[in-house]
Formats: structure tokens, sequence, C-alpha cells
């Protein structure tokens, strides 16, 4: 009996390690649906690039931006608010359907122009900017913005502006000339892109198989066949990496790298993530209310500790709410937050704090170490003579007024500030919409002109302004840059790639490959 | 026969404990030494734990037990995720086990056992209506009441009491109905109906008495499972909030340490073996002695 | 009869009413969807957008009385996380909660009836308390950790045992284990205590003053009149495996079933799947508790002269 087990897993451990071009990825999450355009999580963003492109490419290699057609070939500025696209010709979808502009207007509309609910939620905080996508001729389009644009590359090389096919989309359900909100959930049931792998089977929540495309119209992809499990235990997925169950598997916590190293058939990989583990205040909380608390809250925290104890040094604690891989717009040199307990001891003097309970939310297992970060800040809290009180819950309480502190993550959804703080912390963004955060009229000024303006400098230099308002009266602090680490055979080239939004899963030509 | 359990109650009452641990066989005084250990531990908490069990030390976390490389002095269990003091955490996790336990074994007892009885005894359609309780919380998952209750009513020890209370009441309503049923068939029970004893007298006199041992053998049964439900809660990110420590949240959210740290799960999942096998082997031999039939024999 | 059958699918009915209604109210006063996954970062008037399209906005009544209209139709809903009708996706996971649930239930009859029996013949010997101490062992071990040092020592050291998935055989060895440690240590205990009381009746001393053989004694007399008891106890844990006991076991080896589906859908409200689901688990088990009953009835004779009566 224990031969043939045995025998069973050593086969299966010789089959994976014998056709190289297939893996399977053991996930800690899969998303419950696929769709690039309403999905913004950080589950989800692992799975679109596979199967969908955009109209602008970027190169994933390398941290600074540098743009390169995809399924545009070409892309000019015609109007400073209009600009024209050439259409890359002798695109396939995976269904067989050619590209064409009808589809590219179609794409882009349903984010311009919304109406399906989740679509309209998705494309505000981002793309409010973008009119309309007009068609000129079968492979040439037009992109209409309200005020001239800035990030133009930026903006149309978004996940939630991927293409994906207008005729397959509209005849999903209903009437097959009509877009109704049933045809993109259908869709976010049966995805349809033109990228190098096509969505064979996809099982909610469970399951994404990917097989090759052969109609791809750049280079084939390396990989015959892809699969990613959810496997939401620890233990279970370091095993099924070592059984041979998995090839590829997600989340490995920073305290597990040592045991995974240490064998001499398995590696890590791993990145300190474009993304902030952040901790949001709730500015308008009556017990909150003054600054002084809150800069106490922020200032009483020792970021580096919690790096140095929880991240073994790995992730990234930032001076401000700025990132490299902003390029020119990175200002490492501002000093939004930092750590200074006498600091925060006297301004809790001074303030009118009077020992009322904090309380901080935090989900339960959604973030690594986010738990174990939340309970070292109550002890941090407690030495500045803050009362704070832990309350793990699953309920999103960013929009509940009782709602003093919690953790969030704010990621780097596009390669610009605007697309990390900005994307949350606009006037009317989602955080003053939530009504935990409020704007004037000074911070409107401000964030026109680091929104719109063409010069680098003058952004950056409305930037600082904002941020200094953020240091003044602040409403969240970044904590850091988790270190995110991914475990695999070693015989398995991958590792994440610094051009890219986090947690993208990258199968494409030159993103894989096997010793 | 009746004077053999009168004789055995009496004395009992006469010398308690002596008389029992006379009978005992080595297993069953093993269990109780452990069992009293566990109590005179868990009472004895703040004196035995030599820390705080919240203090964190976030520059010595992960270190293992006396007798392994880098162990931290004083720290003879080892620290946890956050440097905590795991013996400390255990000494008071079993604290509040046992406390949570302990009271949600009785809240179940006290709503099943009523329950119970009075669908035992009124028959009818106040039965009809008990076992259609019964039914609906067996077809309801137990962590889904647990979860909806949590979420309206907030995560706090008293509620975490009343969810782990409500935890096991069917079981006992069935089994204590099932017994009823069947007493109410036996002779002395019918003769005191016929006697025109009231409703209540039969309740306490003559069936109570006789159920004892199933509901010895559920409460211990009752009472592990409680230990081992608060662990699966915290399991699922339910369990008591954090930084409180009970032995079910050290194994439920220090399991992803098993392959690394494991003996942030092994002191207190040992400590719950103990526990509740100290509670069952106790509970099976009161079970045997308790059973008059048996000991007739 | 006609009188009594019908009598018994009115209380079913009635049951399932209750639990129905149950779930409704209790979901939505833990809040609703938008609330959980679906509403992180995004404004009130977002929300309340969501909240429209997901059909959210009417007063709770409003929804209850849609609900039960959509029952009686067979109209169960779409998921509001996965956006296909809820029966789709219990019928993906019924499955392989039914092939774990019968592993579990073979594995642990089959171990357990004959420890008990065992147990109670040499109650008074070291082989009896040796027993029932392995039998406590599964009490006194959380099934998560009793599963994760499977995986440990099974997969990760000796890589005999797959640890993801469902597809062979021995992909059932360790689930089915960790999932009846619990149950096994339950039934061991039940079946000796039963056998207990069985062995101290009158009609087995009679059995054995016939002189027939001890085991001929046990297994014929003891084991029949013991079944009533067990009956009701083995009801109960089916019923137990069905409603509760997997999610655990599903969620550490991958294995997509009803309870972690049932449990996903209750964190983020997603009240279609959440309802649906229960409402499957809630008729499996009171038809499986209606089929014990008759069993019961059947077992032991003076129930069933009490029923006619």
């Amino acid at each position: 009996m224990m031969k043939l087990l045995g025998t069973t897993a050593l086969a299966s451990l010789l089959a994976t390690g014998a056709i190289a071009a297939e893996v399977t990825v053991g996930a800690a999450n899969v998303s419950d649906y696929l769709d690039p355009g309403r999905d913004h999580s950080n589950v989800g963003s692992q799975f679109y690039y596979n199967a969908f492109d955009t109209l602008v490419g970027k190169n994933h290699d390398r941290l600074e931006m540098e743009w390169v057609p995809a399924l545009a070939s070409e892309w000019k500025l015609i109007e400073p608010t209009l600009m024209e696209l050439k259409l890359r010709e002798g695109v396939k979808f995976h269904n067989g359907e050619d590209l064409t502009a009808d589809d590219v207007v179609f794409s882009l509309n349903r984010m311009y122009q919304a109406t399906f609910p989740p679509y309209v939620v998705r494309s505000k905080d981002r793309l409010s900017n973008f009119a309309e996508a007009i068609k000129i001729d079968d492979y040439t389009v037009q992109v209409r913005v309200e005020r001239e644009e800035p990030l133009w590359e930026t903006l149309l090389n978004l996940q939630q502006v991927m293409i994906i096919p207008e005729e397959y989309t509209k005849g999903l359900t209903g009437d097959p000339k009509v877009a109704e909100d049933s045809d993109f959930e259908a869709f976010s049931l049966t995805p349809v892109g033109t990228g190098p792998y096509k969505v064979a089977e996809f099982q909610p929540g469970q399951k994404v198989v990917y097989e090759r495309f052969d109609g791809f119209w750049g280079e084939q992809a390396p990989l015959e066949k892809a699969t990613v499990i959810r496997m939401p235990e620890t233990a279970s997925r370091i095993t099924a990496l070592k059984t041979g169950e998995a090839d590829i598997v997600t989340n490995i916590a920073p305290d597990q790298l040592e045991l995974i190293n240490a064998d001499p058939n398995l590696k890590t990989e791993g990145s300190a993530t474009a993304l902030f583990h952040v901790m949001i205040m709730n500015v308008n909380h009556p017990h909150l209310k003054d600054p002084k608390i809150r800069q106490a809250m922020s200032l009483s925290i020792d970021r580096d500790l919690l790096n140095e104890a929880l991240w073994l040094g790995k992730a990234v604690v930032p001076s401000s709410h700025t990132m490299e891989e902003m390029g020119q717009l990175h200002q490492p040199d501002l000093v939004t937050f930092e750590y200074d307990m006498e600091k925060a001891k006297s301004l809790l003097a001074e303030s009118s704090y009077n020992g009322e309970e904090i309380v901080f939310d935090a989900f339960p297992v959604y973030y690594t170490n986010g738990v174990l970060a939340a309970q070292a800040i109550m002890e941090m809290w407690a030495e500045a003579g803050i009362n704070g009180k832990l309350n793990v819950t699953e309920k999103w309480t960013g929009n509940d007024p009782e709602m003093m502190a919690r953790s969030w993550s704010n990621p780097m959804y596009f390669a610009d500030p605007f697309g990390s703080f900005g994307v949350m912390w606009a006037p009317d963004g989602p955080s003053e919409g939530a009504g935990r955060f409020n704007t004037d009229e000074e911070y409107a000024e401000m964030w026109e002109r680091f929104r719109f303006n063409g010069d680098v400098e003058l952004r950056n230099a409305a930037y600082a302004e904002l941020m200094d308002r953020i240091k003044q009266d602040p409403p969240v602090l970044p904590l850091y840059r988790p270190f995110e680490s991914w475990a695999m055979k070693s015989n398995v080239n991958w590792a994440p790639k610094k051009g890219h939004i986090p947690y993208v899963l990258d199968f494409r030509a030159g993103s894989i490959s096997f010793n | 026969m009746t004077d053999i359990s009168h004789s055995f109650t009496l004395k009992a009452i006469r010398l308690p404990g002596i008389g029992l641990w006379k009978q005992a066989n080595w297993i069953v005084r093993i269990a109780t030494l452990v069992g009293l250990a566990l109590v005179v531990l868990s009472v004895a908490a703040p004196l035995v734990a030599p820390f705080d069990p919240n203090d964190q030390s976030l520059i010595s976390r992960l270190r293992p037990p006396l007798g392994f490389d880098r162990y931290k002095d004083g720290f003879f269990l080892g620290t946890d995720e956050l440097g905590r003091d795991i013996l400390s955490r255990c000494t008071f996790g079993l604290r509040l086990t046992f406390a949570l336990a302990l009271a949600g074994a009785c809240i179940s007892l006290l709503i099943g056992g009523t329950l119970g009885l009075v669908a035992g005894l009124a028959g009818g359609h106040l039965d009809d209506l008990i076992m259609g309780l019964v039914d609906a919380q067996i077809a309801i998952p137990m962590t889904l009441i647990a979860l909806l209750t949590l979420s309206v009513f907030g995560s706090s020890i008293d509620i975490m009491i009343l969810v782990l209370g409500i935890y096991g009441w069917e079981q006992f309503a069935r089994i204590i109905r099932a017994e009823v049923k069947k007493l109410r068939q036996m002779p002395f029970v019918e003769a005191a109906q016929a006697a025109g004893a009231p409703p209540l007298r039969i309740a306490f006199v003559h069936v109570l008495p006789n159920v004892v041992s199933p509901i010895v053998v559920q409460f211990t049964l009752n009472f592990s499972n409680i230990v081992i439900w608060e662990s699966t809660l915290s399991f699922l990110g339910l369990g008591v909030q954090p930084p409180t420590a009970t032995l079910g949240s050290m194994v439920g959210t220090g399991r992803d340490y098993l392959p690394t740290a494991p003996w942030i799960v092994l002191a207190p999942a040992l400590t719950i073996l103990l526990l509740t096998f100290a509670v069952q082997i106790l509970g099976d031999w009161l079970r045997d002695h308790a059973d008059v039939r048996l000991r007739s024999r | 009869m006609i009188g009594y059958t019908l009598r018994t699918l009115i209380k079913m009915a009635v049951t399932l009413f209750v639990i129905v209604s149950l779930v409704f109210f209790a979901t939505r006063l833990s809040g609703n969807p938008v609330d959980f996954v679906l509403g992180v970062g995004i404004t009130e008037d977002d929300k309340q957008l969501l909240i429209k399209y997901y059909g959210l906005d009417g007063s709770i009544w409003t929804q209850y009385w849609h609900y039960l209209g959509s029952i009686l139709s067979g109209e169960f809903g779409l998921s509001f996380l996965e956006r296909r009708p809820v029966s789709a996706i219990v019928a993906e996971r019924i499955g392989p909660s039914l092939k774990l649930i019968f592993g579990t239930m073979v594995f642990t009859f089959c171990v357990s009836i004959p420890l008990g029996i065992a147990a109670a013949i040499y109650r008074d010997r070291l082989a009896g308390s040796a027993i029932m101490i392995i039998a406590f062992l599964g009490y006194a071990v959380p099934a998560f950790v009793l599963a994760i040092v499977m995986i440990m020592v099974f997969s990760y050291w000796l890589n005999w045992l797959p640890v993801v998935g469902n597809s062979t055989f021995s992909h059932y060895i360790m689930p089915t284990i960790a999932m009846s440690g619990m149950w096994v240590a339950a039934l061991t205990r039940f079946t000796r205590n039963a056998m207990l009381d069985v062995l101290s009746q009158d009609y087995m001393r009679t059995a054995r003053a016939k002189g027939m053989p001890e085991r001929v004694v046990i297994l014929k007399h003891g084991l029949r009149n013991a079944s009533i008891t067990l009956l009701s106890v083995m009801g109960l844990q089916i019923a137990g495996w069905i409603a509760a006991g997997s999610v655990v076991v599903e969620s550490i080896f991958s294995w997509p079933g009803i309870g972690e589906m049932l449990v996903r859908s209750a964190i983020q409200r997603d009240y279609p799947v959440l309802q649906f689901g229960v409402l499957s688990v809630a008729v499996a088990v009171i038809l499986i508790n209606a089929a014990v009953d008759i069993a019961y009835a059947y077992a032991d004779p003076r129930i069933r002269l009490a029923k006619g009566t």
C-alpha cells in the first residue's frame, strides 16, 4: 500500500519535472470573477495580464516607465485633448474573432461612459477625465479627454481598460445587439481576451486554467498550460510545492522563507511590492477631530521596528507616500511620516485626548502579518499613552462613521502618485466620499496642480504641498511596502517583475522558463 | 439492587472523594491528578505565569524552548510570533479556556436538558415544537450561527460564552428526551403517574436521577467539544479578539508556524489534550459508577 | 398512516420555513455584502449605487416577501460575488462534499463500532482502557492540527500522500482521517456505553444462563439492542458532518466542498449562496433525521407501540 502510494507520488513528481511546459500554481486566493474592468483587488490583479492586452504596452522588466506598442501599434496626440491610436492588424481574440476598432471603442466606452454599476464605481476614481472613444476606421480609434492629460499612456495601460470582444460580450445574454448588465456579468465567468493564454477553465474562487493561445499576435507563450488552484492554508501550500503538486506557490510569509530556502529543491523569489500597508484614521470621528491625536497615533508607531521584527528588514518603510516606480515623481526626500515617541507623548498631552478607547479595526487574514502588526501597534500606542483596542473583523468599516482607525492597503494601481495616493485621497474621492476625510478649496487647488500640470517639477511641488497637508492633519499612515514572496521549485525561473502592478502572475514569453 | 446504589450514594456524600479514590484504577487516578493540577494552574495563573501574557518583545520573536539553540533566558517554553512568553500565555489561556468551556457546557446543559426533559415528559405539540427547534439547530451549521452572532453583537468574551453555550444544546435535548421516553415506559414511572404524582415531582424524583449517566457523558463530551470548537473558531478567524490568549486561539493562530516554530502550537495543543483527556476519563468513570444497573451486575 | 406521514411532512415544512426565515433575518441584521469585500474603498454614493444594483435597497419586509416568492417559484438567484446561479455553485460543490462525507462515514463506522464493542467487553482490562484512551485522542486534537501534522509527516517529510484536491484514492486518506477523529471518539464511546447498558439487562443474563456463548450473546442480542441508542447518535453525526464538519478540512486540503462555500458566503454576506446552501443542507439533514426516526421506531418496539396508541 505504502509502496504504491510512494510510487504514485514519485511518478507525479517525475511527470511535472519532465513536461516543463506546464505549471501549477498554488495561490492563497483565486478570484470570484474575471473581468479586468470591474476588478481592482489584489487577488484579481494576479490573473489578467496572461489573458488580456491593453492598447499601450509597458516594458515590465524595467522599473522606469517605458511604453511599447501593444494592441495599438502607434499613437499620437492630434489635439491637446484628443489622442489618435492606430490598431495592430491581424489580432485575434481567443474565440477566433478579429480585433477591430469596434471592440476597442466598446471596451473603452464601457468604462469611460459606464452604465453597469461595478464599472461606474471603478472608473470614477481613475478614469473620470476620459470622455469617450471614437471609431475612425476599422483600425483607427480616437480617445477624447475632458482636460489636458499628463498621464495618457499610463491611463491607457490600466488593467481596467484591457480590451474585450464586443460581439461576443453582447451576445452572451439577451439581445445580441445590446450590452446589457447581464452580458458583463456573464463575461466575468467566461472571459475572452487577446492575450497569449486563453482561460480554458474557470471555477470561481477555486481554479483558473490557462492554455496557450496559438493565435496570439506576439511572441508565443512559453507554457502549454498553467493551472492556478486555491490553497488557502500556508502549510498545505508549502507542502504541495514539496510533493510536486505545485510548481509555484504564492503568499509566503517572511517567517517561512528560511524553511523553504533550506531545501535544495526549492527556492523563493520576492520583492517589496508596489503597495503600502496603511493605517487610515477617521478625521471626523468625535474623539479624533483634534489633529494632534492623530499625529500622535502616527508618530508613536515605530515602523522600522515592525519591519525588522515582522519582515526581517525586507519591507520598505517610506518617509512619504511615494514609490520609486514613479520615476521623476518619486520624492524620497519628503518627510511626511516618521517615528518620534517623545513628540507623540507631548502632542497627546497638548491635545484634547482624555484616554478614550481608540478602536483599530483589522481584517483577520487578508494581509500578511496584518494582525501581528496591529497587535504590535497597540503596544506602541500604549507606550505613548493611547488606549488602543484591536477589533479583528471581516467587515469593511471604512464607510462607517463609527470607524476610528483601521488597517488597509493602498496599492499602486499605476506608476504615478495619482495611481496610489491619488486614487484614494482625491477631493470627492473614495476617502472623502466615505466620510472619513475632508478637503477644502486650498486642497482642491493643490490637487488640480498636481493632477493636471504638464510640468513634472510643478507636479512634484504641488504633491509636496499635499503631503504637508497630510502631515498636519493626518488621515493615513503608510506602514511599509510589504515584502511579498513566492516559492517555487529550483528549476523554475520566475520572479515578480519590477514594472508590474502588485501580484501579477506573468507567464508571458520571457517571464518564465525552466532549467 | 436499590440498596447497593443507596449505600454508594450515601458513602460518597459522607466521604467525598476518598471512597471514590479507592475504587479508581490507576488511569482514573492519573486523570484526577492531572485535572486537579490544571484547575490549580488556571486558578493560580497570575502567580504561576512568569510574565504578563500580552507583553510583547518584537526583537525576540519565535525563540524556542529551554534546551534549544537561541533559547531566551526565562522563557522556558519559548516565545511566540510577537515575542510573548508561551508559558504565561498557556497558563492564562488555560484559565480562560477552562472558564469558557465550563460556562458553555453548563449553558448548553441547562438549555438542552430543560427542553429535552420537557419534550420527553410532555409529549404532544410541545414535543413537536422542541424537536422542531432541535432539527432546525442541527440543520444550520454551527459555524454560521457563531459567525452571524459575533457579527451582530460584536466579539466579546460574554458573546463568546453565549456562542459556545449554544453549541451542543441540541445533543443534550435529544439524548435526554430519548432517555426520558424510554423511562416513561418503565413500571416505576408509570406507577408514579398512576398514583397521581405531579409532573414536576415525576421529573425531578423519578426521571432526572435516572438520566444522570448520559448527561454526565454528554457534559464531558460537550466540554471537550467546546474546547476544540473554540480553536476551530480561531482557525476561521472568529475566535476571541487578539491579543487575549485562549488555548484554542494560540493553536488556531499559531498553526502557520507549525513547520517553522512548532513549539507555539505544541504547548497549548498538549494542554488541550491533557484537559480534554482528564475530563473525559473522569466523566466516563463517573458514568460507570453512577450507573445503577451496571453496578448491580 | 397517511395522517402520520402528512403530519411529518408539515412538520418538516415548518422547520424549513423557520430555518429559512432565521437565516434571512440574521444575515440581514449583520450587514449586507457591500459592507464587506464588494464595498472596500468606495464612496457612499457608489455604495448606494451598488446596493440598488444588487437589489438590496427595498425594506427588509419587501425583500423577505420577494425571497419567499422566489423560493416557491424555484428561483434562488445569482451569487453576489460569482454572478452565476447559486444552484450551479451548490451543484459544483455537492459532489466533492458527499464523497468526503461518505469516506468519513465508512471509516468512522468501520473503526469505532468494533472498538466500542471491544472496549465494553474488556472494560475491566488494560485493553479496554487502552482502546478508550486511543479513542479519546480523537476528541483531544482539533481537526486542523491533526490535518496539518499529518500533512507535515506524510506529505512534507515522507512524500507519501498528496495534499491538494480529490482526484485519486490517496487524496482521500488524510482528509477522511482528519474529519473522522472526533467522530471516531464519539461513536466508540457511545457504542461502548450502549453495549454496557445492554450487557447489564435482564434478557442478557437470561441468554447467558441459557448457555449461549458470550460472543453470540453480545453480537446477537447486545448489538441489536444497543443499535437503538446508536441509531440516534448516528443520525446526529451524519447530520453534523453535512452541516458543519467539513469547512476546516476543505480549506486545508483545497477540497471544493459545501462547508467552505457556506463559511465564505457567510463571511462575505453573499446572501443568495448562503440561503440556498443552508436550505439544501437543512433539507438533507431533515430527511436523514426522519429516516433515523423511522428506523428508531422500527428498532425499538416500545416506541412503535407508544406511537400506535
